[in-house]
């Protein structure tokens, strides 16, 4: 069977679908770059957060012709040159095997376009760590991890802060990120996190043993999440914080109440749980407690055990601590945290607790039934 | 071009059959049996593994679910891609594929140590095994890559799994020397490099990758096991270890590994164009030089995968350019690919149908590749659903689109018989429309912030997630119709004939199903497989049989 070396190289129907393919793929870079996608994009709550999606932008600005005339060039070879049936079944097509040009041109063009996408990246990465110049002007801080909860470690303030980081807007910060538990013992101690804070658009591996700086500044006032992203064990997928970037003014206020939190002496005798609010407890209970905990029987474990009829069942286990279930010791237990198999219960303090919250809370326990 | 010899003068005589029913069927040493056993043993762990998948699924329709415990859905993701990487996609790959076809396309009775190959199959089921009996001692949980220091600290089942996968490990080694030895030594005479089909080429280089990089994962194991059992502070940071040693030396390995899963795949794309098309792969010689390149380059790229844990910025920045470097032969791929379509006399067979699929959805998995190679676009992405979407597009529409072209291709050699045409074609559309609709959307809810390995989310990416449960059961039933059609083929399938396609390659000159020794005589090779409309290329084989596609 003869090829066909009559027909022309590339004829009008194929400069005419290379045209379709071009008006496609005008419109969707458009689309990917000025609108709409560009409004559906988190926002760019960090200074480093504009260029990182500008990158992200030229990335996808060049992906899309690729896609378009690869699938495009498909589903047009397919039907221009399909067998038709009035061709014999042993029909053969053109002898072609290569055409230097044209292949040179498609190694030569992408070689191009990583060339630049590697130069851009290349003027991003040091935005957001920390140059020698901005270690000394930053204001330094740690972000540690935790099973499972963020700690934050503020210059001069003598206490940690857990799970909401507050910042002033437009203060250059950096942050030193680790892992860290009490025991290191490798069979219980510490295990990888990682701080993502997705509106930043910056992320750092929480690592054992190892401290990453990382740099940035805050752009937009508002309240940004922190998810871990590596798994931790069990309680990771509740493991959320909260960055919240407000005013100097509300910031300074902020820190100053997280002063006088520290500055309060320990309670010398056991908290008084009398007249405590079981409603008001039930609110916080929701707000706090329901990352780990589920208004739900014992067995119901999320990362801690479930708490309905936690004072009611005679055949409740021993707490924790190793303790019975009693009213006093579940508040020993909000007073001073607890470590378990499955991870931390952070202190009143990391929890952000006052002596009136813990009363709250024991009374909204005593009233949480199945 | 004078004819060389590179044929092993010994295989030209031929052994007596196999007598026994364990010698024929259960301890084969005949390539096509093992072949045959990887693509069961293989199709199974599919199932198990794809079960694993829609209950993960079914566990995330909605925030807060309680279909599964927060520990059991972490299981579950980890054997689900442990399963799918090592005893799905590799096994079926090389294995399977590679048994099946490679000794016949260069014209061979067998590969070079068929003794060898039986053994490397019999690894498989028991590490199947172990790698599902850890959920009987707690399956890891940390995924399919185990981070240390939680899997230190994880039950017995991760060492199970330890086990496991270094027991597929060395199966994997073994078959990649055996491959190796085989096309390097065993093509028949005339059957010089560029004469020899795009899929051997494919072959050998995988099989040049399983041999060397496998042993780093099994020393990454050896670590991780001995680490976990007898205490030897590898990852052991109070002791002198680092967490981040067991991340460099699995990445090691299990980055070549992702090329062992995709190049089979790109030889198997590589062969069914030119038939279906009926006119000669364009850009032969681009396309095996590229592929011996990403060999190569699969081996300087793995830290890509940590951008975000430590790295030294030099460090981070050398690897970002290694992983942009390596898009270029495969886009070069990827364009020779399309262009073979041009000006061919198409036949959109189901085979066909996958490739398109396979190239398709590839090309999006490498594109959203590039964007991950960008350190600073990888710092938001990296541990989102965005790199699930990327994974899953570059290794089920790459390597299953492949895999499954491969087997609407090579069915009729392996047994005999056609599978139906329009039970396939409705198979590769809702196989093709339930995957994007299940995966399009990940990228979105990863960009926007939903991490991996969850089993709750915040309630913002609802949606999203229901509509992507919901596709990933329409995708799971898809498979039915393959399974319905496999049954109904094996039964009373179409009688295939030698060569229902018309291909050219030497597989398709003998009978269907191959006879054991599988030539009569070595053929010769003349010149190279695809120069459609020209006369055969070989000697010694019939040249009577039927070079016309049955449809």
């Amino acid at each position: 069977m003869k090829p066909d070396t009559h027909q022309p190289l590339l004829d009008s129907g194929f400069w005419r679908a290379v045209v379709v393919m071009a008006v496609i793929s005008a419109v969707l870079m458009y689309i990917v770059v000025v609108y709409p996608i560009d409004r559906a994009f988190l926002p760019e709550a960090s200074v480093v957060s504009i260029p990182i999606d500008n990158l992200f932008k030229f990335s996808m600005f060049f992906s899309v012709p690729i896609l378009v005339y690869v699938n495009g060039f498909i589903i047009y070879f397919a039907f221009r040159y399909r067998r038709r049936p009035e061709e014999p079944i042993d029909a053969v097509g053109s002898p072609i095997h290569d055409h230097p040009a044209l292949e040179t041109t498609w190694t030569i063009v992408p070689s191009v376009l990583m060339i630049v996408l590697a130069v851009l990246s290349y003027f991003i990465i040091p935005m957001y760590y920390p140059t020698e110049q901005a270690a000394k002007s930053d204001v330094t801080m740690e972000a540690i991890g935790h099973k499972f909860y963020f700690e934050f470690r503020y210059p001069g303030l003598k206490q940690s802060v857990m799970n909401e980081m507050h910042l002033p807007i437009g203060v250059p910060v950096t942050l030193d990120i680790t892992s860290y538990e009490e025991t290191l013992d490798v069979k219980t101690g510490p295990v990888l996190h990682s701080f993502w804070v997705p509106e930043f658009r910056l992320k750092q591996d929480m690592i054992p043993g190892m401290v990453v700086p990382i740099h940035f500044t805050p752009r937009e006032i508002g309240t940004f999440r922190i998810v871990c992203a590596e798994f931790c064990g069990l309680g990771h997928s509740h493991m959320w914080g909260k960055v919240v970037v407000e005013s100097k003014t509300d910031f300074d206020k902020w820190y100053a109440g997280q002063q006088t939190q520290a500055a309060a002496p320990e309670a010398a005798k056991p908290i008084s749980l009398a007249g405590g609010d079981a409603s008001a407890g039930q609110t916080l209970f929701n707000a706090k407690c329901t990352a780990c905990h589920n208004a739900a029987p014992f067995s119901q474990t999320k990362v801690g055990p479930g708490l309905a009829d936690l004072f009611d069942d005679p055949q409740h286990p021993n707490l924790v601590t190793g303790k019975k279930a009693t009213p006093a010791n579940v508040a020993d237990i909000l007073e001073h945290g607890a470590h378990g198999s499955y991870g931390t219960m952070p202190n009143m303090h990391a929890n952000g607790l006052t002596d009136k919250d813990v009363a709250n809370l024991v009374a909204y326990l005593q009233t949480l039934h199945k | 071009m004078s004819v060389t010899n590179v044929g092993h003068p010994a295989s030209s005589h031929i052994h007596p059959p196999p007598d026994t029913f364990i010698k024929k069927y259960v301890f084969s040493l005949d390539h096509k049996v093992i072949a045959v056993q990887y693509f069961i043993t293989g199709g199974l762990f599919f199932v198990l593994a794809g079960l694993l998948a829609e209950l993960m699924r079914v566990q995330l329709m909605g925030p807060n679910n309680h279909v599964l415990s927060i520990s059991t859905y972490n299981q579950a993701y980890s054997v689900h891609g442990s399963a799918m990487v090592w005893l799905v996609i590799i096994p079926l790959l090389t294995g399977g594929f590679g048994n099946l076809v490679m000794p016949l396309q260069i014209g061979a009775r067998d590969v070079a140590f068929p003794w060898l190959n039986m053994i490397s199959f019999w690894l498989f089921p028991p590490a199947g095994i172990l790698l599902f009996a850890s959920f009987l001692y707690g399956a890891p949980q940390a995924g399919w890559t185990e981070y240390p220091p939680f899997s230190v600290q994880a039950s017995f089942g991760t060492s199970m799994w330890c086990m496991a996968i270094f027991l597929i490990g060395v199966s994997a080694t073994i078959t990649g020397l055996n491959f190796l030895v085989t096309i390097v030594k065993m093509r028949a005479p005339g059957m010089t490099w560029t004469r020899t089909p795009l899929f051997v080429w494919a072959t050998g280089v995988t099989a040049f990758l399983s041999m060397i990089a496998t042993a780093n994962l099994s020393a990454a194991l050896a670590g991780l096991f001995i680490q976990r059992e007898f205490g030897v502070p590898f990852y052991d940071v109070s002791r002198g270890g680092a967490p981040v040693l067991w991340q460099h030396v699995f990445w090691f390995y299990s980055h070549p590994a992702v090329y062992i899963m995709i190049l089979p795949a790109f030889g198997i794309v590589s062969e069914v164009i030119p038939t279906f098309v009926r006119r000669p792969i364009f850009g032969y010689k681009a396309i095996a030089y590229s592929s011996a390149t990403i060999g190569l380059l699969s081996f300087m790229v793995w830290a890509h995968h940590m951008f975000t844990s430590g790295l030294q910025h030099w460090e981070q920045f050398a690897f970002m350019v290694l992983t942009m470097l390596i898009a270029v032969p495969t886009g070069i791929k990827i364009f020779s690919w399309v262009a073979s379509l041009w000006g061919g006399k198409i036949r959109l067979d189901s085979p066909l149908l996958f490739v398109f699929g396979f190239l398709s959805t590839f090309t999006f998995g490498g594109v959203t590749g590039i964007l991950l190679a960008s350190v600073p676009v990888d710092v938001h992405e990296h541990a989102s659903y965005f790199v699930v979407a990327h994974l899953h597009y570059v290794l089920f529409g790459g390597s299953m689109f492949g895999i499954f072209a491969g087997i609407y291709y090579w069915w009729p050699k392996m047994t005999g018989r056609l599978l139906d045409e329009r039970l396939g074609k409705w198979h590769f559309w809702s196989m093709f429309v339930a995957f994007n609709a299940t995966f399009l959307p990940m990228h979105w809810i990863g960009l926007h912030g939903m991490p991996r390995r969850v089993a709750t989310y915040d309630p913002i990416y609802t949606s999203t997630n229901e509509f992507v449960s919901i596709s990933a059961f329409v995708l799971g039933l898809s498979m039915l119709l393959f399974a319905y059609n496999a049954l109904r083929s094996a039964k009373n399938g179409e009688i295939a004939g030698p060569n229902p396609w018309g291909g050219r390659t030497l597989e398709w000159m003998i009978p269907s199903p191959a006879p054991y020794y599988n030539f009569k005589e070595i053929p010769i090779v003349l010149s190279g497989p695809y120069d459609y409309g020209k006369p055969l290329p070989y000697a010694n084989v019939d040249q009577e049989l039927a070079t016309v596609p049955v449809h």
